[in-house]
């Protein structure tokens, strides 16, 4: 019998609150195509003045805020963007800002906590003496913080030290900071200071923020205006979209404040599953809400059958592979979901009966 | 001695009036030796010296409170009616630019705020799920998908159809999809377009869309034709529809020689209510459509791309790829399942409404209506030279009264009906026109 129901699939699936639905309800719209949707204009000012650049623009979502700031930074057909070889960019956009943007991409590892080795984003810059036979490099990105890795951060000074490089050789700087508040609050730094190096960022709001949907893109001013344009040509050009940000609107004063409870939260978990025998979590890296676990040899249980087992128990997780489960963290987690969770980990683990 | 501050602002929107009282309220430490004379009113207060005092505000709602006297409470409420009813008539606006301005009504709201939601993404969100379902019902496809704009929706369905590279469509040179869409297709979706002319009444000759299909045997040098698009109604062509039998004939075609059929269905609804036909059968010819909902069905924001069940399978697909996959989407859903049941059959007083508003303007001297060609919810005006005006300074002078327009070019004027245009306001406008180019707006009337 399920008694308690706890959704660890990721911070996408947090559901609008009450007092979001009330201002979606409320929200002053009008065509944001046409001209300027009020309450759209609202949420991307507040936006840019967070983060410290000029202007902002609502998007759908993280890939569309992703495949447009590269599409734009690469708008000369023959570019090419460095990037993490285990960048969500890289792996989890469909290939997007090649198949449909054609820009090519160039990996350099990324490694466990997250960073490249700036020597090796350096080696990976395409000479451009080589033209004839090369692409042209005009774009790095990193990822704050880094999903795949766990939800890695990259400080203030490694954010820095790439962005001094991309200057250097005239590129540009893109984080994609799906995940960028829970960065700024695990490192105890103003968020604009986390982004000043980059020429563009995209910032979540769907996931540990809460709002129903949407990232937002900030820049320059005229970097924004040419992501209006390439917007439209996308599809994401959304009429009375004022309704969507109404809601991202009260995320954000709401919810970037409880991302340090989810942290806290996170590690607790972590701690809680790695003192399971079978189980192994590296609980060092948890930095943020994103949790890897991995089931070991002597595991009683396989990856797959565990997760069954938990969404019999109301809790539902991802399978990464065949050995490896993945749990995220978010405001609709509370610490008595996390005792429940690692008790019914204990129980799928030790065979333990009645739950 | 507790001294009381009054004052009062009232905000008008445009569905709810409310009104915030500010109170501020001041607390001496020392009686004051002179007490006021008279009883403070809203607007002659003067606020007594005081070194020694706090102000604490408070904001009371819409109910009078039993703090503020019945003469304030009485004063204020006609000085509001009043008030409202001078701001109404200075602030009317009827917006007459495009249909896709029409604000979520108060239904649309509260199922809005109640959506069932999850995350569309990692799950289906049942909402969106249960639109999805009516829309392809309605439609008669096996499936459908919500896209955020017929852009998109256009997009996804283009792209799918020409998956292999070298694919070459065929569509109008007057289409929207051709001059409204940003080239996306090609610069996008590395589509080629193969135009064809669209006739006044937004069709493609037959004979010259099959001279445009590229005949396989010279495959060296062309792309290969592996799409027609249709577009009903034909928005740059004012609005026209195209019929079963003409759907039908393009839809033959397309089969004999091995091609998909796209309809560009944005304003399908208002094609199938003026032709009076069921609009599933409209569409039966095509492989897929793209249907706003956002346009005069009046939901906030949305299409739906509706197909066979392997397309739409891609279709959900590309659109995670273009950005287009949403998380609790449900919201917006909520909202458009509303329209589709409320505003549906609101369309054909749209079409009453748009022949009215051709009529009577067609009467005003300097200007010319082709009122036999509006079938639907789109008007083209011509600015005659006797007129003086060009279209721009037509559409200032409207805008001053709160008409809205879109000037196509130096002549001409687009108007586009839709539910949140009365009838009254058809009326209106009409007076409003005639006021601007008999050059007594400055006079008013």
């Amino acid at each position: 019998m399920v008694s308690q129901f706890v959704d660890l699939r990721s911070d996408t699936v947090t559901k609008p609150t009450e007092s979001m639905r009330a201002a979606m309800a409320a929200a002053e719209v009008d065509d944001d195509v046409l001209v300027n949707d009020p309450t759209a204009f609202r949420l991307e000012s507040e936006m840019a003045r967070i983060t410290g650049k000029e202007a902002a623009l609502f998007v759908p979502s993280g890939t569309m805020g992703n495949l447009i700031s590269v599409l734009v930074h690469c708008e000369i057909r023959g570019s090419e963007v460095i990037l993490g070889d285990n960048s969500h960019i890289h792996i989890y956009e469909n290939g997007g800002i090649s198949t449909i943007g054609g820009v090519h991409p160039r990996t350099v590892r990324n490694n466990p906590d997250g960073t490249m080795d700036i020597g090796l984003v350096e080696a990976a810059i395409r000479d451009p003496r080589g033209e004839l036979v090369y692409p042209t490099t005009k774009l790095i990105c990193l990822e704050n913080t880094q999903a795949n890795c766990g939800g890695r951060c990259l400080s203030v000074d490694y954010t820095d030290k790439i962005g001094e490089l991309a200057k250097k050789h005239g590129l540009k700087l893109h984080i994609d900071g799906a995940r960028i508040f829970n960065a700024a609050t695990a490192l105890k730094v103003p968020v604009d200071r986390l982004v000043r190096a980059a020429d563009s960022v995209s910032v979540c709001l769907s996931k540990g923020i809460g709002a129903p949907v949407g990232s937002v893109i900030v820049g320059s001013s005229d970097f924004i205006s040419k992501a209006r344009r390439l917007r439209k040509t996308l599809g994401g050009g959304m009429r009375q979209v004022g309704v969507l940000c109404a809601a991202a609107l009260v995320a954000v004063q709401e919810n970037i404040s409880k991302l340090e409870e989810d942290h806290r939260n996170a590690r607790a978990l972590a701690e809680g599953l790695d003192r399971i025998k079978g189980l192994k979590v590296d609980v060092i890296s948890v930095e943020t809400n994103i949790i890897y676990v991995d089931f070991l040899e002597d595991a009683n249980s396989t990856a797959e059958k565990t997760l069954t087992k938990l969404k019999e128990q109301g809790i539902l997780l991802m399978l990464e592979s065949s050995n490896r489960i993945r749990l995220v963290l978010h405001h609709q987690v509370s610490a008595d979901d996390v005792r429940y969770t690692i008790s019914c980990f204990k129980g799928a683990l030790t065979g333990a009966n009645g739950f | 001695m507790i001294v009381k501050s009054p004052q009062s602002q009232w905000l008008l929107s445009w569905e709810k009036v409310t009104f915030e009282w500010e109170v501020s309220w001041k607390l001496k430490e020392q009686p004051s030796p002179n007490p006021p004379t008279s009883n403070p009113t809203l607007f002659n207060y003067k606020p007594e010296g005081g070194s020694d005092h706090c102000g604490i505000k408070l904001i009371i709602g819409f109910r009078v409170s039993l703090l503020l006297s019945f003469w304030a409470a009485t004063g204020c409420a006609i000085g509001l009616l009043v008030g409202e009813v001078l701001a109404e008539m200075s602030s009317r606006i009827i917006d007459l630019r495009s249909d896709t301005v029409t604000k979520p009504t108060a239904t649309m709201r509260a199922a809005m705020e109640a959506a069932e939601v999850d995350d569309d993404v990692l799950a289906h969100d049942p909402t969106a799920l249960r639109l999805e379902t009516e829309m392809a019902k309605i439609m008669g496809k096996e499936a459908a998908v919500f896209v955020s704009s017929g852009t998109m929706g256009n997009l996804i369905s283009v792209l799918v159809h020409c998956e292999t590279r070298g694919s070459e469509v065929i569509l109008g040179d007057n289409s929207h999809i051709h001059l409204c869409e940003s080239g996306g297709i090609s610069t996008i979706g590395a589509v080629h377009p193969r135009t064809v002319r669209n006739n006044p009444d937004g069709t493609m000759d037959i004979g010259l869309i099959e001279a445009a299909i590229r005949d396989p045997q010279r495959e060296l040098i062309y792309p290969t034709t592996r799409l027609i698009c249709l577009e009903n109604t034909h928005g740059n062509c004012g609005g026209r529809c195209q019929s079963i039998e003409y759907t039908d004939k393009v839809g033959d075609l397309a089969k004999k020689h091995g091609l998909k059929l796209h309809i560009d269905g944005a304003r399908i609804f208002n094609a199938a209510t003026a032709l009076k036909v069921p609009v599933d059968r409209l569409v039966w010819a095509a492989d897929s459509v793209s249907v706003c909902l956002s346009k005069g069905i009046g939901a906030p924001v949305g299409s739906v791309i509706v197909g066979s069940k392997d397309f739409i399978s891609k279709a959900r697909r590309l659109r995670k790829t273009l950005g287009g996959g949403m998380r609790q989407v449900g919201i917006l859903c909520a909202a458009a399942l509303v329209a589709v049941q409320e505003n549906v059959p609101k369309l054909e007083e749209d079409h009453r409404n748009a022949k009215a508003l051709a009529a009577g303007l067609n009467r005003i001297k300097g200007l010319k209506v082709y009122v036999e060609s509006v079938e639907t919810n789109i008007i083209f005006m011509d600015l005659l030279e006797e007129s003086q005006l060009t279209a721009r300074e037509l559409s200032e002078k409207l805008g001053q009264k709160g008409i809205l327009l879109i000037a196509g070019s130096s002549t001409r004027i687009r108007l586009v009906v839709h539910h949140q245009v009365t009838t009254p306001d058809i009326q209106y406008a009409i007076s409003c026109f005639k006021g601007a180019l008999a050059g007594a707006l400055e006079n008013g009337f």
